[in-house]
């Protein structure tokens, strides 16, 4: 059994990466977060926790996950980053601690938005989001195609939809 | 009001008396100012508190009568239009042919006066945007009843397989006796009440120096009367004894008044497009659920319960229920027999006697104590460092854990039942999903580091409606099943 699973008819076509770009992107998206929480810890241990046992723990804490999520944990997202669009489905793949593997059917999606980011603006990413009706995984996202490519998948599903519904 | 003019689209406003009722309603809605008055009248500011009070009166009876003058709605020939809105004025307009139902509700007073509440519920919308959508808060009931038979008529008029309208009341698909209404009410024992005071003499008992939870409190009331307090610490068993049947007593009552309140005349007919359910001792509601927008049927029942053929059923349906807790009951106590009717009046086939349930893997087990290992690691430790004495008692925690776990692991099944999906999870809270497959839009198949190890996955289906806490789910299937399932369900491989 190979690692894909069988779907649709035919040869489906292979699970695709997503942009490089992306990965810079979480970089700068973490490191954005990082610092603020890091600052905000820092203001918290000199306010309240200077004369505890804690005190200088909660910035270590702050920096050092901030420092992972910027150097080593963007790589692994990205790695795990796979989508597939074949004539009936969209399949996402991603997650590295916790694996999740999710399939939409194209004629049960609902809408469709491409969104740009002041952030994906810079690295020429787009974000993909599919909107289904169901509440749990209402809204599924490709993040980090380049924008080109998520426009042509919007209309590709588009067009399923559609056909669908005639 | 105005009858025969209704095809011209006559202005119409609220009932007068919604400045009563609408009044109470808003008033209702300030518990937060009453906490701050309450905090100000205690904390000596009596006068601020009572001003704020008098504030807050003027400003409720001034925005009532503000929001009745500036509410109309008109009935056209093909939508409702609702004008609502003191500063930016909202326009609605709901065509008949997108409302799937109409909704009615009579709270205690609105009754005493013959109001209504009307919701038009549309199939657009999510249940969280805009839920002012479409209601009208107070018109008479007769009002109420006519808009509810003319959006279906005029709908009908376009989907002639629904116009079959309301069957006269002949017999209900599904009512509660009494007897049947005190037995569910024995089953919904309930300790909330006394968690609330509990939460609430936590909070507030320093305040007032009232604390039931604490020792000091029944220390000081018995010590104020010495013969009983001699009495309680001669029998302390018997106390003990006493308490727990008090406590047994607070939670059937509160079971018993929930119960009967919600529940007390419940009836489930069945209607030209779906089930119609009425309801309610002090707040009646009349409430319709087309089959078009049933989404999934759970029958939810207890080790007890089921021993007895009882359970509760549920419809996910894409409206929210009035309490807000996404799934329609059907019936609070059914029987087997009574479930499979209900069933069969909304048009589905009824869950098959036997069911070939498949089981899920016994990593579901394993997998769930190795991820809880490390708190169990660290609550050892705690134990023997802090409560010595106790030697190894921290052992049985996870004894009970995997029980626990096993039992409920016992119970996992799911069924592929032609086109439905067939899912059974709990032991003590037992549910038996039926999820029809053209309802699922999209499946989630998950794996954590620690089941990775044990080469299994879980299913997460996006169904529309209910709650986004608890999805549908399969746990602990073989990686390769969970694929192959998957496609299956989806219609990917025959």
């Amino acid at each position: 059994m190979e690692s894909g699973g069988q779907i649709g008819t035919g040869d489906p076509p292979p699970f695709q990466p997503v942009e490089p770009g992306y990965k810079t992107a979480l970089r700068l998206r973490s490191a954005i977060f990082w610092s603020i929480l890091a600052v905000a810890a820092m203001i918290l241990d000199r306010a309240v926790l200077a004369d505890t046992p804690l005190a200088g723990a909660l910035p270590m804490i702050a920096v050092v996950i901030g420092l992972a999520s910027v150097i080593f944990f963007p790589a692994k997202t990205y790695r795990r980053l796979r989508y597939r669009l074949t004539d009936r489905i969209l399949q996402v793949t991603r997650g590295w601690t916790f694996h999740t593997d999710t399939v939409v059917p194209l004629v049960r999606v609902q809408h469709l938005d491409v969104v740009r980011g002041p952030i994906d603006k810079m690295f020429g990413i787009a974000t993909l989001v599919v909107h289904t009706a169901g509440t749990h995984n209402s809204i599924v996202t490709v993040p980090g195609l380049a924008p080109d490519r998520a426009a042509e998948i919007r209309d590709i599903i588009r067009e399923q939809v559609r056909t669908d519904f005639e | 009001m105005n009858e025969g003019t209704r095809a011209v689209g006559e202005i119409e406003r609220l009932h007068p008396f919604f400045l009563l009722t609408g009044l109470g309603r808003g008033l209702k809605g300030l518990t937060g100012a009453y906490a701050l008055m309450a905090y100000l009248a205690v904390s000596g500011k009596l006068w601020l508190g009572l001003a704020m009070a008098a504030g807050l009166l003027v400003f409720s009876i001034v925005s009532v009568i503000i929001y009745w003058r500036r509410f109309e709605f008109r009935v056209g020939a093909d939508d409702i239009r609702i004008d609502s809105g003191v500063l930016s004025r909202t326009h609605r307009s709901i065509p008949f042919d997108r409302i799937q139902d109409v909704d009615i509700t009579q709270g205690p007073v609105a009754r005493i006066l013959g109001l209504a509440k009307v919701t038009f519920e549309t199939g657009g919308g999510s249940a969280q945007a805009g839920k002012e959508d479409g209601v009208i808060q107070a018109i008479s009931l007769e009002r109420a009843q006519e808009l509810r038979e003319l959006a279906r008529t005029r709908r009908s008029a376009t989907t002639p397989s629904a116009a079959s309208a309301e069957a006269a009341d002949a017999d209900a698909v599904y009512s509660m006796s009494v007897s049947r209404l005190l037995l569910a009410a024995l089953f919904n024992f309930s300790l909330a009440l006394l968690a609330g005071l509990f939460g609430l003499s936590q909070t507030v008992g320093d305040f007032l120096n009232f604390d039931p939870f604490s020792r000091s409190f029944w220390n000081s009331v018995l010590s104020a009367s010495g013969p009983f307090r001699d009495y309680v610490l001669a029998h302390r068993l018997v106390t003990g004894i006493a308490g727990a049947i008090v406590l047994v007593l607070v939670g059937l009552l509160t079971g018993l008044i929930r119960t009967i309140t919600r529940e007390y005349g419940f009836r489930l007919d069945r209607t030209g497009v779906g089930l119609r359910r009425r309801r309610g001792l002090f707040t009646r509601t009349d409430v319709t659920l087309p089959t078009k927008r049933a989404q999934a049927a759970i029958l939810v029942s207890g080790p007890v319960r089921e021993s007895l053929g009882y359970g509760e059923l549920k419809l996910q349906s894409l409206a929210r229920d009035e309490d807000k807790s996404g799934n329609h009951v059907l019936a609070p106590l059914a029987t087997g027999e009574e479930a499979s009717r209900i069933l069969t009046a909304l048009g589905w086939r009824e869950i098959p006697h036997p069911v070939g349930w498949q089981r899920v893997s016994k990593t579901f087990v394993w997998s769930f104590l190795l991820g809880a290992a490390p708190l169990l690691i660290v609550g050892a430790v705690a134990q023997v460092m802090f409560l010595p004495l106790l030697g190894f008692a921290w052992l049985t925690v996870p004894f009970a854990l995997w029980f626990a776990r096993r039992l409920e692991w016992r119970r996992i099944g799911y069924a592929l039942d032609s086109d439905r999906l067939l899912i059974r999870t709990g032991w003590w809270r037992r549910r038996t999903t039926v999820l029809p497959l053209s309802k699922i839009q999209s499946v989630d198949l998950r794996e954590s580091f620690i089941t990775r190890w044990f080469g299994t996955a879980s299913l997460q289906f996006g169904v529309a409606g209910g709650s986004s806490m608890t999805p549908h789910s399969i746990p602990a299937i073989p990686r390769e099943g969970a694929r192959q399932l998957r496609d299956r369900l989806l219609g990917l491989q025959p």
